[in-house]
């Protein structure tokens, strides 16, 4: 019998999102363009090259190795490319995705990808064409809502604090904003202006970021009323409490 | 259980966020919107800000090399794109200014660890028997009078055998001296009351018997060295200055020759077989001496903190004193300072002890716990529920799910604690307090703390930053082994205990585990008797009785530290 992934506990609409989130299968909602992505990402000019640390693969001559042979590697690395980031912040206010249901989507669905998970911000660190696949996907699709999730280099406070009067997550540097009814952003990751305000669309309503969220909150679906992943919860904790005593 | 109490953090929030402080235009609105007006207004709004931006203007004026400009901020954007709020010391109606919590800002904190650092125990009785036995010299009441007499001129810096010899001067060392304690009330009886930490006195009654009963007919001496000297030169110090300085005054005391060898004896004693260090020593690649905060146990935390003498009724406020020395020790000055540096450690300790989040959340707890569990979190080794996985289970998760859902009820409660490793810290240190509290058993209270890493990760999908979720997530697979180099018994952990070396923000609250475990039985000390006993000690600037609202005091500028260079620097 193939194994299917069941990547999730729970039987909430909060666990079924972190579900989709993990295996990848989520909705597209809205197109950014590569230069647009290029721009806010903020680590090289639209259309130009790639920068690299080392020549293609192809021509170094690398060693005979079993591994290099069974693992193809990722485009990104294939060309030299440099290492770049991508950070997002979800706002606790019904973004649809969460730190470590972005790093699970990075880490099962991409490669090369080098997750790193805290409260208020997730980043990804990969070679730049590859990091940039991950990014475009997490921005294109159902994971982020212009309103409630930006793409933050550096001074990302935010995601716990109560929402402007406009809904648009707290950002210190201001690097969106609402114009006519959708978000843009002027600003690159880590705050630098750009040349233009790229458009990244409308804010979910309320409603539809209740329905797509992966945080369980109290005055949507409180993680009280998940009694499966309360009860996995337990059984992960029991099983390494167990592990470690070792009492013989 | 139902939820019907009155938020103990409902107060401070509204003062702290509907009010307007200073400039910050906060009045108005209710601490559960979830939507506010943000003013940008920079740091304009607050008084301490705009001091501190003055005082950095007059010092670049003075020495001609800028310093402190907010404006280097974010390439321009001062701090203060939010509103700039004063928080609420809990247990206290003091409201400070952030900054002020900073230990550089606050005198109390400064002092508390000086008071730590500049400690240590030396047992008495070694010393008179090589008195006694080798030299033939009869050790009396009235001799042990004469030798403190020595010894409290003598351990601040007075010569008591040469001629011609320098001193320190008595105005600048007044914080320094010794006193000793026994287990022995005929003994005590017989010590003038000025050289005497009275145990019948300052503690309960049940506390000081069982205290007189593990300490015995043993005498020991609680040494203060200077806070100037200590500050000086480090922890490690502290035993060796009290060493030369009971050497000698035996020596003076007694009539002993100045080369005689029992003298070795005495130092031996003193340096060595009869000292109680407050912190243990570390290994090299932390590279501290004795009397350094990342060897100070959770349990000699506990015990050092004087809580469960004056308030032994209220186990949980004993455990919330250690929460707020252990995160500032531990967090603001041992992690933050001595192995980190900047000024972010301040916001994460500080969530402990402020606004009453955590005390709101541990005194449901309590409720809960003596609701279902027969008044199991109240003082007493009767009333303790057995620690069982499921009894850690269940008050662990009931106490994670009220703190999770009291910030997605009060948002401006989530805006205090903004960051996920404030929430993580407050969430836990409720969670393993209150499980050890009705188990009385430190490492059950622990495991609870584990359990509320998981629940909170899960149910936010976010926890901390790497550097401690990784400790957090690991860490329940050695709450309950004790085999080596994999676990021990919460209280002889400590900040250097392999998973706890970079738990950012975690250290107090695992004091406080180790606290709840013995506050909540009624024991009198949760490791050390003497370490109990030597900080039941009125004379100590610092006030172990209640840290917190010292650091209120500090705060607010009413806090008199010892060890001041006034008397030796030109008069301002």
């Amino acid at each position: 019998m193939a194994y299917e992934a069941q990547y999730y506990p729970g039987a909430t609409s909060v666990a079924e999102n972190r579900r989709k989130h993990m295996s990848g299968k989520v909705e597209k909602l809205r197109e950014v363009s590569d230069d647009d992505l290029t721009l806010v990402l903020g680590h090289r000019a639209p259309g130009s090259d790639y920068p690299s640390t080392h020549p293609p693969l192809a021509e170094m001559g690398e060693p005979e190795c079993s591994v290099r042979e069974m693992v193809e590697a990722t485009p990104g690395a294939k060309a030299g490319d440099r290492v770049r980031y991508v950070q997002f912040v979800d706002s606790m206010y019904n973004a649809p995705s969460t730190p470590y249901f972005r790093t699970y989507a990075a880490a099962i669905n991409f490669r090369g990808v080098d997750p790193g998970t805290l409260s208020g911000r997730q980043v990804v660190e990969a070679r730049e064409r590859d990091m940039e696949e991950v990014a475009k996907f997490q921005l294109e699709t159902e994971m982020s809502c212009p309103a409630l999730a930006s793409l933050r280099g550096a001074t990302v406070h935010g995601h716990s604090l109560r929402l402007p009067e406009d809904g648009i997550m707290f950002d210190m540097l201001d690097r969106c904003r609402l114009e006519n009814g959708v978000v843009i952003m002027h600003k690159d990751q880590v705050g630098r202006a750009i040349d233009k305000k790229v458009d990244f669309g409308k804010p979910m309503s309320e409603e539809e970021a209740a329905k797509r969220t992966t945080i369980y909150r109290v005055d949507n679906v409180a993680f009280r009323d998940d009694a499966e992943v309360i009860e996995w919860v337990h059984t992960i904790f029991e099983k390494r409490t167990a592990y470690g005593f070792k009492p013989e | 259980m139902a939820d019907d109490r009155k938020k103990m953090f409902q107060k401070d929030l509204e003062i702290k966020f509907t009010k307007a402080h200073g400039d910050n235009k906060m009045e108005g609105g209710e601490i559960t919107d979830k939507k506010v007006t943000y003013y940008r207004l920079g740091v304009d709004q607050n008084p301490r800000k705009v001091e501190m931006r003055k005082a950095g203007q007059e010092m670049a004026d003075k020495r001609g090399l800028v310093g402190y400009n907010p404006m280097m901020h974010c390439g321009g954007i001062p701090l203060g794109q939010r509103a700039l709020t004063p928080s609420f010391i809990s247990g206290t109606d003091m409201m400070v200014e952030s900054d002020d919590l900073h230990y550089v800002n606050n005198a109390a904190m400064q002092q508390m660890w000086d008071d730590i650092r500049r400690t240590t125990i030396v047992g008495m009785d070694m010393a008179h028997e090589t008195l006694e036995k080798r030299l033939g010299i009869e050790v009396t009441p009235e001799t042990i009078n004469h030798y403190l007499e020595v010894l409290n001129h003598a351990l601040p810096g007075g010569a008591v055998i040469q001629e011609h010899m320098v001193e320190t001067h008595p105005a600048l060392v007044d914080d320094c001296y010794c006193k000793i304690f026994t287990g022995d009330d005929e003994l005590a009886d017989e010590i003038d009351p000025q050289f005497l930490i009275n145990i019948n006195k300052q503690f309960p009654e049940e506390q000081a018997e069982a205290l007189k009963a593990a300490i015995g007919k043993t005498t020991w001496q609680a040494a203060h060295i200077p806070t100037v000297v200590s500050r000086t030169t480090d922890g490690a110090q502290t035993s060796r200055w009290m060493a030369m300085q009971v050497g000698m005054s035996f020596i003076a005391a007694y009539n002993m020759c100045a080369g005689e060898a029992a003298v070795a004896d005495l130092s031996y004693a003193a340096k060595h077989a009869g000292v109680i260090s407050m912190g243990d020593m570390l290994p090299a690649r932390r590279a501290r001496g004795p009397n350094e905060p990342g060897g100070i146990s959770f349990g000699h935390m506990a015990d050092i903190i004087q809580t469960s003498r004056v308030d032994a009724e209220d186990p949980a406020h004993v455990a919330l004193e250690v929460v707020g020395a252990g995160c500032m020790l531990f967090d603001q000055i041992w992690l933050g300072s001595y192995m980190s540096g900047g000024v972010g450690f301040t916001q994460y300790a500080t969530a402990a002890y402020t606004n009453n989040i955590l005390d709101d959340n541990l005194y449901y707890n309590v409720d809960y716990i003596n609701d279902k569990y027969d008044g199991a979190a109240n003082k007493g080794t009767d009333n303790k529920v057995k620690a069982t996985m499921d009894v850690v289970k269940d008050i662990a998760t009931e106490s994670t799910i009220y703190g999770i859902e009291n910030y997605e009820n009060y948002p401006t409660a989530l805006e205090d604690h903004f960051g996920g490793s404030q929430r993580a810290t407050v969430l836990s240190a409720a969670a393993g307090s209150a499980t050890a509290l009705a188990t009385g058993n430190g490492n059950a209270g622990l495991s609870g703390w584990y359990l509320s890493m998981y629940l909170h990760k899960e149910a936010l999908g976010r926890l901390g930053f790497f550097g401690f979720d990784l400790q957090d997530q690991c860490g329940a697979t050695n709450t309950f082994s004790f085999q080596s180099d994999e676990g021990l018994p919460v209280e002889l952990r400590g900040p250097n205990y392999p998973n706890y070396a970079m738990n950012v923000g975690h250290q107090g609250g695992y004091a406080a585990i180790a606290s709840a475990a013995h506050a909540g039985r009624g024991d009198a000390w949760a490791v050390n008797p003497l370490i109990k006993v030597c900080f039941a000690d009125d004379m100590l600037p610092f006030d172990f009785t209640a840290p917190r609202k010292e650091f209120g005091r500090g705060a607010l500028k009413e806090f008199e530290p010892a060890g001041e260079r006034s008397l030796i620097i030109p008069a301002r």
